[in-house]
């Protein structure tokens, strides 16, 4: 699946969601050691843009069909639906345009999500401008962005993508705003045992690839990197090794640190807790997970821990963008890299041409993120990432 | 089945990739010497389209007299045939082969890219309503190429069961043909042709919605690119065959 969505607005959420696979039950055996299944499928999109010069929404999701678009009901949408692949692409409003949203100048991005060179798409990409709304002003000004990798299958990354944002919302509700790390951890923690219930409770209905059928269903998880921008703030929790890569002066600063099985810290903890890292195909949790962390894999608790490393980073007038990647961008792109292509796209200097569809707002900024988002992808496709790629830029420069 | 039929099939074969070498050229000049005759460049696109169609539904009709002539090619080397998916080409190596063309020239274009000196062509190659296109289509033709490969198996797997299996396991003779024999088996050949049928429909109509995403140049560099990989592929599978000593296939036609 893919789509991109130009940021904005206030009681919208664009939700990247698409589900998938309506594939018939194909009762493979598991590859452990690839660790990387077969599910989703896709979901394309594209944006439309401002009618009038105003900033309106824009967040738009393409999706086939048959499949099911995630919580998209509360915004004035427009939704392009694609019956039969991309062929026939119809705009159809989802919502009459009497809840006008309330302008939210902070909240620009662009996102990709693409299958690539894998035949089955575990990735899923959640953005949700103005998420949170807390009592205090300031929680109307809060952005939640994150990627999540599934592997095993999709279903927990899709878990993840229809849930996980309002987990996190709930947490920070009835906490004190600023108790970041605690709400988070708790979020985390809620998120994985609603999976792991989730998973046991479901008896029909799942779609993905394993089918939630036992055992197999236990080897599943997914990468988190969740991404709270706030006016001054930036806070990320991660878990796995997808990452969030913060543009600052023109300079990478990695706000995530990627959780494999060898690095000194996890591998202790992963020792201390009885488990142990196997080479395996590079170091593997038990031999099998070639991350120490990660949403689900209850069959590797609690080497594999749910527990997110949270980073918080006051803003400053040096940021740029904040990217979000799954590892399928990183795998073949530095973070210099990476920032070094958003910043050229952010300052205009190069952008993807527009299809004549397209309407071409030069002065929209969400246009460049989108732009960054797209020639991420595509440099991570040129330089063979073999995995799902997922690219989130968010557009930190104060309002132009 | 008469051996005229498979004659036929060949001929059929090798007048295709005749016909391949020919859209070639002609696609290749076009590229090169008049890469901004957009007319051109669309008109030739459809007419290797409809070429392909053709040879399709040309060996459609062959296929329903000699089936298996296709799912195992004597015109084609071991190699080829190892690498065909229900009688053709996978179709969504089509996408492979879109993503390593636009890949090699965002790579090559990214230092300079980077350093600034050359502006905006970074994104040429691929627009992101085009990526996004291009994603759907391939969610859309695995999932499509799944299915069929599932059918395909389970096809395969029916010649395990009844009624085949029973009446090998009831013959006195092994290897005894009679008419019950021949009435299952030809049985069975028609629901491969089914399968063909619906693959080869896959297959094009990836095409024909890949080529409708892509812009009349990128299309026409997609042709180039996909029929001179095809053309290589065969040549090359009957050279390394003639290495290993293997009788050269007839080339009468």
């Amino acid at each position: 699946m893919a789509e991109i969505c130009y940021g904005v607005l206030g009681e919208n959420e664009a939700s990247s969601a698409c589900e998938t696979s309506a594939r018939a039950a194909r009762r493979r055996r598991m590859e452990i050691r690839r660790f990387k299944f077969v599910s989703g499928v896709a979901a394309p999109a594209e944006s439309t843009v401002n009618a009038e010069k105003r900033k309106r929404l824009e967040c738009c999701t393409v999706s086939r069909g048959m499949e099911k678009c995630g919580d998209e009901e509360k915004g004035n949408l427009v939704k392009i639906e694609s019956q039969e692949g991309v062929s026939s692409l119809t705009i159809s409003s989802k919502c009459p345009p009497t809840s006008a949203p309330v302008l939210n100048p902070d909240a620009k991005f662009g996102m990709v999500s693409v299958c690539g060179r894998r035949r089955d798409m575990e990735d899923a990409v959640s953005i949700h401008p103005s998420f949170c709304r807390g009592d205090q002003e300031t929680a109307n000004n809060l952005h939640y962005y994150a990627v999540y990798d599934g592997h095993g299958c999709s279903h927990v990354a899709t878990r993840c993508r229809e849930r996980f944002h309002e987990v996190v919302k709930e947490e920070i509700e009835n906490k004190a705003l600023h108790e970041w790390q605690s709400a988070l951890e708790r979020s985390f923690t809620r998120m994985d045992m609603e999976v792991t219930a989730w998973t046991q409770g479901t008896v029909a209905g799942a779609n993905c690839r394993c089918e939630l059928q036992m055992p197999e269903c236990e080897a599943v998880g997914s990468t988190a990197v969740v991404a709270i921008v706030t006016p001054d703030k930036i806070i990320v929790a991660n878990c796995g090794d997808s990452r969030a890569v913060l543009c600052r002066g023109g300079k990478a600063v990695p706000l995530s640190s990627d959780h494999k099985p060898d690095r000194p810290d996890e591998l202790n903890r992963i020792e201390e807790a009885g488990g142990r890292v196997i080479y395996w195909d590079g170091p593997r949790v038990l031999g099998v997970l070639a991350m120490s962390r990660a949403i689900g894999d209850n069959y590797l608790k609690p080497y594999v821990s749910c527990e997110p490393e949270v980073t918080i980073t006051d803003r400053t007038a040096e940021d740029d963008c904040l990217i979000l990647g799954s590892d399928g961008l990183w795998d073949v792109v530095s973070n210099d890299t990476a920032c070094g292509v958003a910043l050229m796209c952010l300052k205009g200097k190069a952008h993807a041409p527009a299809m004549e569809s397209e309407g071409s707002e030069v002065e929209n900024s969400d246009r460049a993120c989108s732009d960054a988002s797209t020639l991420l992808t595509k440099l991570a496709l040129a330089r063979h990432s073999a995995d799902n790629v997922s690219v989130v830029v968010v557009n930190l420069k104060s309002n132009t | 089945m008469a051996s005229g039929d498979r004659e036929e099939s060949k001929c059929c074969f090798k007048e295709w990739m005749t016909t391949q070498e020919e859209d070639l050229s002609e696609l290749f000049q076009a590229l090169t010497v008049e890469p901004e005759n957009i007319d051109q460049l669309k008109q030739l696109a459809e007419k290797s389209i409809t070429h392909f169609q053709d040879y399709i539904k040309r060996r459609n009709k062959l296929a329903h007299k000699d089936i298996s002539a296709y799912f195992a090619p004597n015109w084609c080397s071991p190699w080829e045939n190892s690498l065909l998916w229900v009688a053709g080409c996978r179709p969504s190596l089509f996408f492979r082969l879109v993503y390593a063309l636009s890949g090699s020239e965002v790579e090559s274009n990214l230092t300079e890219f980077l350093l600034g000196t050359k502006e905006g062509y970074l994104g040429e190659v691929m627009s992101s309503t085009q990526l996004l296109m291009i994603n759907a289509l391939q969610s859309k033709t695995i999932s499509e190429e799944e299915r069929l490969t599932m059918k395909l198996a389970a096809l395969q797997e029916d010649i395990a069961d009844q009624p085949i299996a029973m009446i090998a396991k009831g013959l006195s003779k092994v290897g005894e043909m009679n008419g019950e024999v021949e009435k299952v088996l030809d049985n069975h050949g028609r629901q491969m042709v089914k399968v063909l049928e619906e693959a080869d429909g896959l297959r094009m109509n990836t095409l024909k919605e890949l080529v409708k995403i892509l812009s009349p140049l990128q299309a026409v560099d997609f042709l180039v690119a996909s029929k001179k990989l095809h053309l290589c592929v065969h040549n090359w599978g009957r050279q390394r065959d003639q290495k290993l000593g293997r009788k050269e296939i007839d080339e009468e036609c």
